[in-house]
């Protein structure tokens, strides 16, 4: 009995603490590093933020040149399929396009009817945004984290939270790592994401909450709500974090869940606009 | 002294390893996300070349390894070097006390290392306020665990190339 467990003893101490053949480390000393690196992910210094952000901003140009060949053969087969679509495409857009003009002439009227509304009220109106548009960088698609990089950082005045949207000025997401160089933008797909929306045209308030997928869905919602497929979402601009009114997507109701299509393709992402005055605002 | 061709060969065949160690970590691909499918190739990398041939993969690199993979994936710094030097050290453990190689016997210990991983990589995660999808936490050990053999035969046949 005391053979085995003197046989344990050495096995595991000649795993965990000896350096073995050509090993520069031992694992207990990796082990080790790694906790302390676990606990220092909590601690906010000056220094240590410096250093982290040097760090990842090295692994992120590390990474966009290590998977340049990946993307550039993937860029080739998708211009390719394109290319296929071409015709298919061409017709489905010039569809899209006569009723786009049509909500266009619509729109702009329901603007100066919204202005004229505005002053009746005596409400003052800002629409004035400050956009930045940072091109992503990196697009991993993590099994952990829902997010991609973008390669704008600290050195553009991009901060934690700002918002963050698409071409389209549709809302994709916000900012939630910020380093000198380039910046992670956590997506509304996220499990980890939780915004306040706002439903129209029944002025109902949400919380949109991400799935981990490419899904999301919306959550504490009113008992009574009256809530239909395709009513819109919009951030409702509540917590004062997100400007109000910025469009998300459509509701689709399923059996179990009240699900939102997202306007946005979030796996097509190449640009971004992170919105710089709204935060200066808040502020 | 003139370096040969079978050095060359060699030096070359042994660097495979590491080369696809960084590879998947700086590309994102460590986690293999194919339909249902989802295999975390680098556990079964890191766990067989520890075992096989520690030469190939040393300690250093595979946390160095890690730390890009949470730099890639947005992970907490730490997280990916824990689990992956626990699966190492399992390996280290197994490759002490067992003398005969077999695919059954390397595979049947994958299974506690995978667990302990993880535990670690799930503990990690949690104390760091990260909301856990937990089903593809276990769907991912399942599917490494099943798949490993199929890993274990290619990786057997880059270790004979070498050896030859």
């Amino acid at each position: 009995m005391d053979t085995n467990r003197d046989d344990f003893g050495i096995a595991i101490r000649s795993a965990f603490l000896s350096r073995g053949t050509q090993q520069r480390f031992s694992l207990f000393v990796l082990l080790l590093i790694s906790i302390i690196f676990l606990l220092f992910e909590k601690i906010e210094t000056k220094p240590l933020n410096y250093s982290r952000s040097i760090i990842k901003d090295v692994i992120y140009r590390g990474s966009f040149l290590a998977s340049a060949p990946t993307v550039g053969i993937k860029k080739i087969i998708s211009g390719i399929s394109k290319h296929i679509k071409l015709y298919e495409d061409h017709a489905k857009l010039k569809k899209e396009n006569s009723l786009l003009k049509n909500n266009i002439l619509q729109s702009e009227y329901y603007k100066l009817e919204n202005q004229q509304l505005k002053k009746l009220i005596d409400e003052s109106s800002n629409e004035e945004v400050d956009y930045l548009t940072a091109r992503v960088m990196l697009d991993k698609r993590s099994p952990y984290l829902n997010s991609f990089v973008i390669n704008s950082g600290s050195n553009k005045k991009i901060k934690n939270s700002m918002t963050v949207l698409d071409d389209g000025k549709n809302f994709i997401g916000r900012i939630v790592d910020v380093n000198f160089f380039s910046s992670r933008v956590l997506l509304i797909s996220d499990l980890n994401s939780k915004i306040p929306v706002i439903i129209e045209p029944s002025g109902t308030h949400g919380i949109l909450s991400g799935r981990g997928n490419r899904n999301v869905s919306l959550e504490y919602l009113p008992e009574n709500h009256k809530t239909n497929d395709g009513d819109a979402v919009y951030t409702s601009g509540k917590e004062g974090i997100f400007k109000p009114g910025i469009p998300i997507g459509e509701v689709k109701l399923t059996k179990e869940k009240i699900e939102v299509l997202i306007y946005s393709d979030l796996s097509q992402i190449s640009f971004v606009n992170i919105n710089l005055t709204e935060f200066n605002l808040s502020k | 002294m003139p370096i040969s061709y079978q050095q060359t060969k060699f030096n070359l065949f042994s660097l495979l390893p590491l080369l696809a160690l960084f590879y998947i970590s700086l590309n994102g691909i460590t986690v293999l996300n194919i339909n249902f499918f989802s295999i975390n190739i680098h556990y079964i990398l890191v766990y067989f070349w520890v075992l096989r041939q520690p030469k190939s993969l040393g300690y250093g690199f595979i946390f160095l390894s890690g730390i890009i993979n949470d730099v890639v994936f947005g992970l907490p710094f730490g997280t990916s070097p824990l689990s992956l030097l626990t699966i190492a050290g399992v390996a280290a453990y197994v490759r002490t006390v067992t003398v005969r190689i077999s695919l059954l016997n390397d595979w049947i210990s994958f299974l506690p290392a995978l667990l302990v991983a993880n535990l670690i990589n799930f503990s990690a995660l949690y104390f760091s306020d990260y909301a856990i999808d937990y089903f593809f936490l276990f769907k991912t050990s399942i599917f490494t665990f099943i798949f490993y053999p199929i890993l274990w035969i290619i990786f057997r046949l880059l270790l004979n190339l070498m050896k030859n």
